[in-house]
């Protein structure tokens, strides 16, 4: 029978003048892993949403959704506690208890098992995720994705059947991002878990799903085999590409748009092997490249200095205690003006450090900073700058101590909701929101302070591809209008397609500086999927598109 | 050893949640019936050896001017309020300053700074996850309730500092004056407040998610009865009756006006003292002994 099944499902929120489901009609058979991708706000939420009795939102709704047969809404609620899991975007939020143990034990203790049954239970779920070594831990000393793991943990411990997850990764780094993706996969097959997995970061859960759901404006418009979707939305060409198309992996673009022929390779091995094939059809050598040993002098070249930088580090040294290891070591680094400037980088290197010091938050204990300019910096979280309760209040409250004229102030607020193209929005709430609209409404405040340099600390955490399409012409236009722009970010794919310049951060000090074209090639590990598939042949091509465009023109 | 404190790795904290929380329901409650002076200086003293042995000598300035302070204030209030007693020292607008209400304002504050000093020691002994075992008996929602507690603590004060570093980013947060910077601060707030409610829908749909709220919900720990656990427990229980039954009998009694009377320390009285003294000092010969055998298994690898 089948897990979940949707059938004719129509759904709208009050006063909404569209529907979230718009006659949704979806199987899920048992023990399937489902990928679900779309746009925020195309519904996938809403649709997450109805096979959780607790969490089906309040609506116009016609008709059904049943699990196993069973329709959800009248669904037992010890059942549907304990055999359908539910795991949502943030980690912090989700957790209710002080300590490991006891989040662990949370769902058991609800369904009143005894103490030696959920002892056990408990300890198999701690053994199975790894979660020994710091089972006795507060939570607030866990890491974000330890955070997230301890959720799943916590909801696999009563031995759900279905497993619903929520862009469960959005929050975390590309590490402990990929870790959790992997655990998922693990009880997928280790459990025969049902699961049912809504992501942006679709490299690697396209390589763990049995099918993929694209959504759009509340429609499913494709539900397929991740090696045919990309076909499915390719069309007949570039024109007639559905705009979902440019969401998929960078591999299954780059195979629909040179052209491939068949099932479309997932992982990168599968890409290379397949370049290979195509390649030896062709006749085309691949690049000449130095051996590893060839060049060993070389990474060592000296950059020329840039002039008038925007922000001037110079031997920075800095620790937050006087027995902790140093976090800055001897920091130097010059951003040109004019630049998005954008700093990769592992957990813990110093990045944020770094942000801190030029923002003056921390205090350096050798070595200067100068910075050229007003200086503003947008935090990670958006939250932590909203006041006001619209939109356009919210951007007014920037210019609070700002002496001109009202005319004057609501003039740049009108200018500055079309630049951050959320006008439509200037009468909603900051937190009624998506991620990506609450990260412009904060760019666009810090911008109305009329900074000349601007720290972004992972502006990309979280958003949907489109979102950051978005987000990077936004960015585009304030370095044409001489901003300078210095990101800290995870984000290889991005900085790869946008950045100006990009440096590598590791052990407190920038290790290698370059525009795309020189650094990524440059890296083996550190580089975009599309450039690690295709380096053998187009070691220059970075972006899906350049390798597309390389594959396509040699045959 | 004695410079850090043994904190929360002592042996007594090792016991039972229960052994721990009788040991101090007797030791506190002994002491807040107690005025004998026998009583106090034995109270006094251990209260005081217990706290500095479990946290070092970083508890020693806090407890010494708490003591000193407690002793003049209540010593003074005491006898500028009350001027009953024989023995008069002077007297200040025709009322008697007497020995005897010194005494009793002696007493009483050694009594109190007892109470509070036993209170830094049980504050390490019974941790957070012990006081919600304990509620968590008496009702489920209780235990729970405080281990929210204990978990959005430090939740709300990481998100205080990440909303100060915020406005710090808007280059707010340096304001000059009383009234700017209070306008700033109350902002502050607000932010923390509609960002922890938001979050807190969250919260709840886990909970509910994990069947919150269904019937006959249980509540889990990490503890069991060993046998010194009860072998401890009857040791004191024991100690504990026969200070009891002293008391009682009226061996501790201690009459302050009009003249300071102690009962006679006869036999009866002496047993009463050993009893509620060994009572006081189980847990810190228990805790040296356990740092004695970790010495010496050091010693012998």
């Amino acid at each position: 029978m089948e897990t979940i099944q949707f059938s004719n499902v129509n759904f709208a929120y009050p006063m909404a003048d569209r529907k979230a489901l718009d006659n949704v009609s979806l199987t899920v058979n048992k023990s399937e892993f489902i990928v679900i991708c779309g746009k925020s706000g195309c519904g996938k939420t809403t649709l997450l949403k109805h096979m959780k009795k607790n969490l089906i939102p309040y609506g116009r709704f016609e008709g059904s959704v049943t699990y196993e047969g069973d329709e959800i809404s009248e669904l037992d609620d010890r059942r549907n506690a304990a055999e359908i899991g539910f795991v949502q975007q943030n980690p912090d939020n989700q957790i209710v208890t002080d300590k490991v143990w006891h989040e662990l034990a949370f769902g058991l203790e609800s369904l009143g098992l005894s103490n030696r049954a959920i002892k056990s239970r408990v300890a198999e779920m701690a053994s199975y995720f790894d979660i020994q070594s710091w089972f006795r831990k507060d939570v607030s000393q866990l890491s974000g994705g330890q955070k997230q793991l301890l959720n799943l943990a916590s909801i696999m411990a009563m031995q759900p059947k279905l497993l619903v997850l929520d862009e469960p990764t959005s929050q975390l780094d590309p590490i402990a991002a990929s870790e959790f993706l992997r655990t998922i996969y693990k009880i997928n097959r280790d459990l025969g878990t049902t699961i049912i997995l809504s992501e942006h970061r679709l490299e690697e859960a396209f390589t763990m799903a049995d099918r993929v759901c694209v959504m759009d404006q509340g429609r499913v418009i494709a539900y397929d085999n991740p090696r045919t979707i990309g076909k499915v939305l390719a069309g007949a060409g570039p024109e007639d590409r559905h705009p979902m198309f440019y969401g998929l992996p960078s591999i299954t673009k780059i195979f629909q748009a040179a052209g491939g022929e068949g099932t479309s390779p997932l992982t990168i091995r599968e890409g290379r092997l397949w370049i290979d094939t195509r390649m030896k059809y062709a006749g085309v050598q691949p690049a000449p490249r130095e051996a590893i040993w060839q060049n060993a002098s070389r990474g060592g070249e000296v950059k020329e200095k840039v002039k008038n930088p925007a922000i001037h580090i110079e031997n920075a040294w800095f620790r937050y205690d006087k027995n902790s290891g140093d976090i800055l070591r001897g920091l130097s680094l010059d951003v040109p003006k004019g630049t998005l400037f954008c700093i990769l980088g592992g957990n813990g290197v110093g990045k944020s450090t770094t942000l801190k010091a030029i923002n003056g938050i921390v205090k350096l204990q050798r070595g200067k900073i100068r910075t050229d300019g007003k200086l503003a910096m947008l935090p990670q979280n958006p939250q932590a700058l909203f006041t006001e309760i619209s939109v356009e209040d919210e951007l007014m409250e920037a210019l609070h101590f700002d002496k001109r004229s009202d005319e004057e102030k609501v003039h740049d607020v009108v200018e500055m909701l079309n630049l951050m193209e959320i006008s439509h929005l200037r009468k909603s709430h900051p937190y009624d929101l998506s991620g990506g609209e609450q990260q412009r409404l904060a760019l666009g405040k810090v911008l109305l302070l009329d900074p000349d340099v601007i720290l972004l600390d992972e502006a990309t955490k979280g958003l949907d591809p489109f979102f950051k399409i978005t987000l990077a012409g936004i960015l585009k236009k304030l370095t044409e209008e001489g901003k300078t722009l210095f990101m800290v970010s995870h984000d290889i794919e991005f900085c790869a397609e946008f950045a100006d310049v990009c440096a590598m951060f590791f052990d407190g000090d920038i290790v290698s500086v370059g525009t795309p074209g020189e650094f990524f090639p440059g890296n083996n590990f550190y580089t975009t999927a599309a450039n690690r598939m295709a380096r053998e042949y187009f070691p220059e091509a970075i972006t899906w598109e350049e390798v597309a465009r390389c594959v396509a023109d040699s045959m | 050893m004695f410079k850090e404190g043994i904190g929360e790795s002592s042996e007594f904290s090792g016991f039972h949640p229960w052994v721990n929380l009788i040991y101090y329901v007797l030791a506190i409650g002994i002491t807040m019936f107690s005025l004998s002076p026998w009583f106090l200086i034995a109270t006094f003293v251990l209260s005081w050896t217990y706290s500095l042995l479990l946290r070092g000598k970083s508890v020693v300035k806090l407890n010494l001017i708490f003591t000193f302070w407690t002793l003049v204030l209540m010593a003074l209030i005491n006898v500028l309020f009350v001027h009953n007693g024989k023995t008069v020292f002077f007297y200040v607008r025709g009322n008697g300053i007497t020995l005897e209400a010194l005494i009793y304002g002696v007493s009483a504050a050694v009594m109190l700074i007892s109470v509070i000093i036993w209170f830094t020691s049980f504050n390490v002994i019974m941790s957070s996850d012990k006081l919600i075992f304990i509620f968590g008996k008496a009702a489920p929602v209780l235990g729970l309730t405080l281990s929210m507690i204990f978990r959005y603590v430090p939740l709300l004060k990481n998100r205080f500092s990440e909303i100060r570093m915020g406005q710090a980013c808007l280059g707010r947060g340096s304001e000059q004056g009383y009234l700017a910077k209070l306008r700033q601060f109350g902002k502050e707030v607000s932010i923390l407040i509609s960002w922890s409610l938001e979050s807190s829908i969250e919260s709840a749909d886990s909970m509910e998610a994990r069947g919150y709220g269904l019937r006959g919900r249980t509540s889990f720990h990490l503890y069991k009865i060993t046998r010194r656990d009860a072998v401890l427990l009857i040791l004191m229980l024991a100690l504990g009756a026969i200070v009891v039954t002293g008391t009682i009998l009226g061996k501790t009694s201690v009459w302050f006006y009009p003249v300071y009377v102690v009962h006679e320390f006869d036999l009866m009285t002496g047993v009463t003292l050993a009893a509620y003294v060994l009572l006081l000092s189980l847990p810190i010969l228990i805790d040296i002994y356990g740092e004695v055998k970790w010495k010496r298994s050091s010693l012998a690898m």
